[in-house]
């Protein structure tokens, strides 16, 4: 048996299920020749993380994806194609969409359509980013952008998937559940992996709470999504009445009642639940710490850009993000739903922009100002691009080329990497898969993509499935 | 299970079987120690995939593991392990088997199995799973189940524990078989018997209760992805609860499991088939869907194609066809062709790729269909729960017209009638149509240039139609009439168009001679002629928010019937104003009458006229009622007993005559499934497949080119006696069910990767004598919870920790969480307040923190609580929203249903604990069961309501101990709260159930002992 990955031969469903003896649903008993487990059984509650020691150094600690949900256009942001600026209007040469598969531009006349704004070289590397984008652009010596993503889905849902899983299949877990799994959390008194959203004013798209799930992973590893009004975590505040020391009595008669029970009836599962409710008591008193932004000086939230902390904004949420960072959270996912535009690309690319360029700037500076940028790998990407032909006043989907970027814990700064065509259309220079990408966020946290893996139906499941290649290129 | 079979072989064939005996080990079984060793490390390179093999090497069949590789080494010689070039390589350390770079590096025990059985010849077993089924003989002993366990716990020495006491086994029992606690005085009767049959009958009583139709439905409800929402995208609802139903009916009826399975998968192809049998084919329809505008047909046709052959193969074989969509699957013989071949049988059932009809890509039969429209194709049904509540409906509406007539002795229909006679006589029909004026309005002002016409036949017509903004108002002068009490549009359509559909919504209002304006409210609207129209996929019954005609032209005048909420008495210049607005630009004509019905395609009915033509000394029973209601709608002599009839008359409306809408399976031509290289949805090159049953399983059904095989053909294969694997797999899960971990513990898996069951003959006695009771699904439950091993306690056993540290050789019951649904209707069912009155129908949505579906959009939408009864059914019809499951099921490791789930996950986390102690559902049920304790007459004093909580909660009195710690814990509440009233007045106002007239101080204080009841460990689990 493979000594780092304790359940390698161990099928997930009889981990969890041949637990009879076992504390937390999972089977120590049968690890007993493992170090580990005799330590992990001194702590039945805390998840110390699948691994043993990393595979690969560790050059970053927690993971932040500001997730553009929607499909940002790459030629409004990141890609400058001045090539297509002049054939704007015209037709789009045959030669390269023959075949392609599209989505709504499906059997329509194709058109080009150049940037509508400008782009500018920005710092010492003088990185070209749209002009749309001052802020971000001002740290773009710390930044790695790309701009040779390809993805394989096409559609919202399955392509959102396919970012956060590695699949459309449903049932495999997220990155931020293979982290927490692989990795536990830093923190005792917060999920490992957390999800914020907010919504722009336009280029809105549903998202599923299967983009954080855990699928085949134990439940414990699921991301939690904060809610943008009333409690954060659902169920996290007392009942109407109930304070806190009302609330500390129940728990402790709850353990009372559960420790006379243990007399009589051996059953582990009892002694995990005690030490659950202990957890749930604590993030009872974590969370609204966490969510008490007084403290927080005004040139903070200057900062980020914030008008009002707490109103659920992008830029609130960059703010909490670097909170949920500082308590030790290993994955927190933005999500902000405000780039699909298949019309009205102008006003809608100019209103997302505005409200994601000064809050991405500040999370990133504030990190850094704290020390905490070289060990937090953040990541600014959609699910997919757009095209480079024109739908109406808009773009299309797009999954031959689009950008993003990459900052902070091992990340080579001020680089590009990867170009596409001179019309955008495809990557042709160091291509990055989705699970090349995968692959090297993993790389970057100490493990090897292989070797993280979890046995479902009979395979070894993981995020970057049969595939992926850890992009060396882009690493410090 | 490879890590705990080798365990558990290592450990059990170190053990000397008695001191004396020289240690003799067992032989080397390929099925239990090889075969999980090869499947885990072999099988990728060395297995099934032709594709993948290195050096031309194939362990998984025995002959060709004795042929020479490609590189001249003989990989097993039977009987010499230090001539078999597998031995050599897997001993050696330099370059050793299986490679490093698989990170799967051999243990010495492993090293040494292999080492051992080709020493004992290299024997291949076939697969347990797949190996033909033959009903193995019963050791000696009473319930074969038991016969089979103690047999094996006698061959090391292990004494089964002892049997559960008796309450413990009564609530095991109830939560086993109907997901519910027993009550109190189902307690006090069973505790009271002492009859050896006692448990027996009880057993049977449990399983004649609809209820064990509800809990059953849960397990079966995972595995065909039941869900009210379809799950991509928008995840807009999808009408499907008469399967729910037919689900919930199948297992009280018990209905045989073949027949279930025929009907499921094939229920429309049944000869005569029945409207259950349809409904029943709603399982083919249970894939997730999308409507995502730029989602291309053939891609998701291939993703619901793909999706269907996995869950139909996780449902009836265990078996996990997925990985073969792209490649044979490295571990089991299921070739890519198998995977395509089974798909091919779906490949009838009628659907779209995209559910809708976009310009990218047109759907013409979808021509009209938006985010709120369900998902064709449907079928209407009765639904007994809809009937029901209809039944119940009328009868309301029959009581407030019944009293309200017993109780006028002032008032008569005399004057009224006498009223409406001369118009009568010049208007027999009823109805008169005045001169109409009518203005094309925008922003309030007249659109200029516009025209309108009044045409030969008093219709409106606009020239040009209205467009986007416009609103046409007609003025209709009410001469001639006493009363106006109900509007008809006629729409005239000859000769009919097929343009864009036309939509009608008016509003009305009344301008008096004076000019005074007022609005006037319709009660009631409906037409006989109308497309539906809907609302998140609710149907709407009236037309009251709009009429939509049918997009195909229907020939001749169409009518809208629409009643005034309250008619009224007109005054000399008093002028009807009627505001159309939609999508309109056929003719329209408007008509007045001073009749109305409760029913508005009733009004002005022939039986009506002709019993109001009737001398009132002459009319029957009917004529006289048939006046009466007309009197009492139409001349309003008491406007709140109409209001209050109305609201009562849109209930029954409501309940669409007790039918329902369902997703069916429908036939049509098949489409043609090809081989996918790589699961490329694009790719032609792959050979087109027909239907033909797994390659790797007995007795394989093939279609020729004459004969295509259909969705019976293979349900019939399913359930035929040559296919061992289903009762296997079916065996198995049931046996979860009551034991906490299958068998085989990898219920989803039976195939090589999964586990050896750990008493493989009880499971394959089970599988016959399944197939040989008729598919008898409760005699395999009474089997099950009558034997001893079901009864045994459910402490573990410390001296069997390092011997059997799972207890999979079952020396005790395995306590058992409850699953999610079961807690809530546990808590609901100790305080009283859940609904066990109904029966299936339509989903319920109870308490859900606000907002949780704030991500969702197409349609955008709100999450509306159910606040009657429907708040405290049980939580098999809770709304399942794919996307965003309830919190509270989420939590309790309810699956989202995207896909068949056999196997729940059974977590232990802190968001469990926030579920109990903070949902309000849960402190609602908290405060009601204070309530019960509190109102009981019986039980005053504190502890003798300790006692009573205790028997409600567990069927059981409560220790010394535990009254000893509530009681202290009591007094600290009360004297919380008799300082903090405040406190304790909000606290018992949570929930929508109402506060009892009980003092607030007391309630709160026993709510919070109720709350730590709710929450302890004993309540949540099965023990």
């Amino acid at each position: 048996m493979h000594t780092d990955a304790p359940f390698h031969n161990i099928s997930r469903r009889s981990f969890i299920h041949q637990s009879a003896y076992g504390i937390g649903g999972i089977a120590y008993s049968l690890l007993a020749d493992q170090s580990r487990a005799a330590s992990a059984l001194g702590k039945p509650d805390h998840w110390h993380g699948a691994l043993q020691q990393a595979h690969l150094p560790v050059k970053a600690k927690r993971v932040i994806f500001l997730c553009m949900a929607g499909g940002p256009s790459q030629l409004e942001t990141l890609d400058w194609k001045p090539k297509l600026k002049e054939l704007h209007d015209k037709p789009f040469p045959e030669s390269f969409t023959k075949g392609q598969q599209l989505a709504q531009l499906q059997g329509a006349e194709l058109k080009a359509r150049g940037s509508f704004t400008n782009f500018k070289k920005f710092g010492q590397a003088g990185t070209e980013i749209s002009e749309l984008f001052p802020h971000i652009g001002s740290l773009a010596d710390d930044l790695c952008v790309i701009r040779s993503m390809q993805t394989e889905q096409i559609n919202h849902d399955t392509a959102h998937a396919f970012m956060n899983t590695g699949s459309i299949i449903k049932g495999r877990p997220s990155m931020g559940s293979w982290l927490t799994y692989g990795l536990g959390a830093e923190t005792q008194d917060l999920p490992g992996f957390i999800v914020l959203t907010s919504t722009g004013k336009n280029g809105q798209q549903p998202i599923s709470a299967r983009q954080w799930s855990s699928g085949v992973l134990p439940s414990k590893f699921q991301g939690i999504k904060f809610q943008s009004r009333g409690d954060a975590v659902h169920y996290i505040g007392n009942p109407e009445g109930v304070c806190q020391s009302t609330q500390r009595q129940v728990v402790d008669e709850i353990k009372r009642m559960n420790n006379i029970l243990a007399e009589e009836q051996n059953d582990p599962e009892i002694a995990t639940r005690i030490s659950q409710y202990e957890m749930a008591f604590k993030m009872q008193t974590s969370v609204p710490d966490l969510m008490d932004f007084k403290n927080e000086p005004k040139e903070m939230l200057d900062l980020y850009g914030i008008q009002e902390v707490g109103d659920g904004s992008y830029a609130s949420n960059c703010l909490l993000a670097r909170r949920l960072a500082e308590r030790g959270v290993r994955m927190i996912q933005l999500y902000h739903r405000a780039w699909d535009h298949h019309t009205n690309l102008e006003a809608g690319i100019k209103e997302s922009a505005q409200a994601v360029d000064r809050a991405t700037a500040g999370l990133i500076k504030d990190l850094k100002q704290r020390g905490m940028l070289e060990d937090t790998l953040i990541l600014w990407s959609g699910e997919f691009g757009r095209t480079p032909m024109g739908q109406g006043t808009g773009r299309d989907h797009h999954i031959l080329s689009f950008s993003n970027f990459l900052v902070g814990g091992g990340i080579k700064p001020g680089i590009t990497w990867g170009s596409t065509d001179e019309l955008g259309y495809r990557a042709v220079e160091n291509i990055v898969p989705v699970h090349d990408l995968h692959a090297t966020m993993l790389a970057l946290l100490g493990i090897d993509h292989h070797r993280l893996t979890t046995k479902f139906q009979g395979l070894d499941v993981r995020l970057t499935g049969i595939a992926g290649k850890v992009i060396k290129g882009i690493m410090a | 299970m490879p890590r705990l079979s080798i365990l558990l072989a290592a450990l059990l064939s170190s053990v000397p079987a008695g001191a004396a005996e020289p240690l003799e080990l067992p032989k080397v079984s390929f099925n239990r120690d090889i075969r999980p060793i090869m499947s885990d490390t072999c099988f990728h390179c060395h297995g099934f995939d032709a594709k993948t093999r290195e050096a031309g090497l194939r362990l998984d069949i025995r002959e060709e593991a004795l042929k020479k590789t490609e590189n001249d080494i003989l990989p097993i010689v039977p009987g010499k392990p230090e001539l078999s070039g597998i031995i050599t390589r897997i001993l050696d350390d330099e370059d050793p088997m299986p490679p490093e770079k698989a990170h799967k590096p051999f243990t010495a025990a492993q090293k040494e199995l292999f080492r051992r059985w080709v020493a004992e010849g290299a024997e291949y077993e076939p697969h347990w799973a797949y190996a033909p089924l033959t009903k193995p003989a019963v050791p000696a002993g009473g319930n074969p189940i038991d016969a089979f366990v103690q047999a094996k716990l006698r061959e090391r020495g292990i004494e089964p524990s002892v049997e559960a006491s008796k309450s413990k086994l009564l609530r095991r029992l109830s939560l086993d078989l109907t997901g519910l606690p027993p009550t109190p005085s189902e307690v006090t009767a069973f505790m009271a018997q002492t009859s050896p049959d006692a448990y027996g009958k009880k057993v049977e009583r449990l399983l004649a209760s609809p209820h064990f139709g509800e809990r059953m439905a849960v397990w079966w409800l995972d595995i065909a992805r039941f869900a009210d929402t379809v799950g991509f995208h928008g995840d807009q609802n999808q009408r499907i609860y008469p399967y729910r139903d037919y689900v919930i009916d199948a297992f009280n009826t018990n209905k045989r499991f073949d027949q279930f399975t025929l009907e499921q998968l094939a229920g429309d192809l049944l000869p005569n088939a029945t409207p259950a049998q349809l409904v029943a084919t709603g399982y083919n329809r249970l894939n997730m869907m999308t409507r995502e505008g730029g989602a291309q047909t053939k891609e998701y046709l291939a993703k619901y194609g793909a999706e269907r052959v996995r869950s139909v193969a996780a449902a009836w074989f265990g078996s996990t066809f997925g990985c073969a969509e792209c490649h044979d699957h490295k571990f089991d013989p299921i070739k890519t062709r198998d995977f395509y071949e089974l798909q091919s049988f779906f490949a009838d059932v009628k659907q779209w790729g995209v559910y809708g009809d976009y310009k990218y890509t047109p759907e013409p039969e979808l021509a009209g269909m938006n985010n709120d429209y369900p998902f064709p194709p449907e079928i209407e049904v009765e639904s007994p729960y809809v009937i029901k509540r209809l039944k119940a409906a009328e009868a309301n509406l029959k009581t407030h017209l019944e009293q309200w007539r017993a109780s006028q002795t002032q008032l008569s229909s005399k004057s009224w009638e006498t009223e409406l006679a001369p118009f009568l006589t010049q208007h027999p029909e009823g109805w008169i149509t005045p001169t109409a004026t009518a203005l094309l309005i925008q922003n309030g002002k007249p659109v200029p240039k516009s025209v309108i016409e009044i045409t030969a036949d008093a219709a409106v017509k606009t020239k040009p139609a209205p467009g986007k903004g416009q609103s046409l108002e007609v003025t209709l002068p009410c001469t001639e009439l006493a009363t106006v009490s109900s509007l008809r549009i006629d729409v005239l359509q000859d000769p009919p168009t097929t343009e864009k559909p036309t939509d009608i919504q008016i509003s009305l209002s009344l301008v008096q001679a004076d000019g005074k304006k007022q609005v006037v409210s319709i009660a009631s609207a409906d037409a006989r002629i109308k497309a539906p129209r809907y609302s998140g996929g609710v149907q709407a019954i009236g037309i009251e928010k709009g009429w939509t005609l049918p997009y195909k032209a229907v020939q001749g005048a169409v009518s809208g019937l629409y009643i005034l909420e309250s008619p009224f008495r007109v005054r000399s210049g008093d002028k009807l104003i009627v505001t159309v607005t939609g999508s309109n630009s056929k003719p329209l004509r408007f008509s007045l009458s001073p009749l109305a019905a409760l029913e508005p395609l009733d009004t002005a009915s022939k039986e009506t006229l002709s019993a109001l033509a009737t001398p009132a000394e002459k009319r029957t029973a009917l004529q006289q009622t048939a006046v009466f209601e007309t009197w009492f709608t139409a001349g309003a002599p008491d406007p709140a007993a109409l209001k209050t009839a109305h609201t009562l008359a849109g209930a029954v409306r409501d309940l669409n005559e007790g039918r329902t809408w369902t997703m069916v399976t429908q036939a049509t031509q098949p489409l043609k499934v090809r081989v996918l290289p790589r699961g490329n949805w694009q790719s032609e090159a792959g050979d087109v497949v027909l239907p033909s049953t797994p390659s790797f399983l007995p007795a394989r059904l093939e279609s020729t080119e004459q004969k295509r095989l259909t969705r019976l053909d293979l349900a019939k294969w399913i359930v035929s006696k040559e296919n061992p694997i289903t009762a296997r797999a079916v065996m198995n899960r049931l046996w979860q069910q009551f034991y906490g971990v299958g068998l085989s513990a990898v219920v989803d898996d039976l195939g090589s990767q999964g586990e050896l069951p750990s008493h493989l003959d009880l499971l394959d006695w089970l599988a016959s004598e399944f197939k040989d009771s008729g598919w008898d699904v409760k005699h395999m439950i009474r089997l099950i919870v009558t034997s001893q091993t079901y009864r045994q306690s459910s402490s573990l056993r410390p001296e069997l920790k390092d011997i059997d540290p799972a207890n999979r050789l079952l020396a005790s019951q395995n306590p058992r969480r409850l699953d999610a649904e079961f807690i809530r209707d546990n808590a609901l069912a100790i305080a009283g307040a859940l609904n066990v009155d109904d029966i299936g129908g339509p989903s319920a949505k109870p308490y859900q923190p606000a907002d949780y579906y704030d991500a969702l959009q197409f349609p955008s939408r709100d999450y509306i609580q159910t606040t009657d009864r429907e708040q405290w059914r049980r939580g098999v019809y809770m709304h399942w929203q794919r996307t965003f499951l309830h919190p509270m099921l989420a939590n309790f490791d309810a699956p989202a249903r995207d896909e068949c789930a056999a196997l729940r996950t059974g977590s232990n986390t802190p968001q469990q604990a926030l579920t109990l102690l903070n949902d309000p559902s849960f402190v609602e049920a908290a405060r009601l069961l204070a309530t019960r304790l509190l109102s009981d007459a019986t039980s005053r004093e504190p502890i003798a309501r300790l006692h009573l909580a205790y028997q409600i909660a567990l069927a059981r009195t409560p220790k010394p101990k535990e009254i000893d710690s509530l009681l202290s814990f009591l007094i600290q509440q009360q004297t919380h709260f008799t300082q903090n009233p405040n406190d304790a007045a909000k606290l018992i106002r949570i929930g929508l159930s109402p506060i009892p007239e009980i003092d607030p101080i007391q309630l709160a204080t026993w709510t919070s002992l109720c709350r730590v009841i709710l929450n302890s460990q004993e309540v949540i689990t099965r023990y």
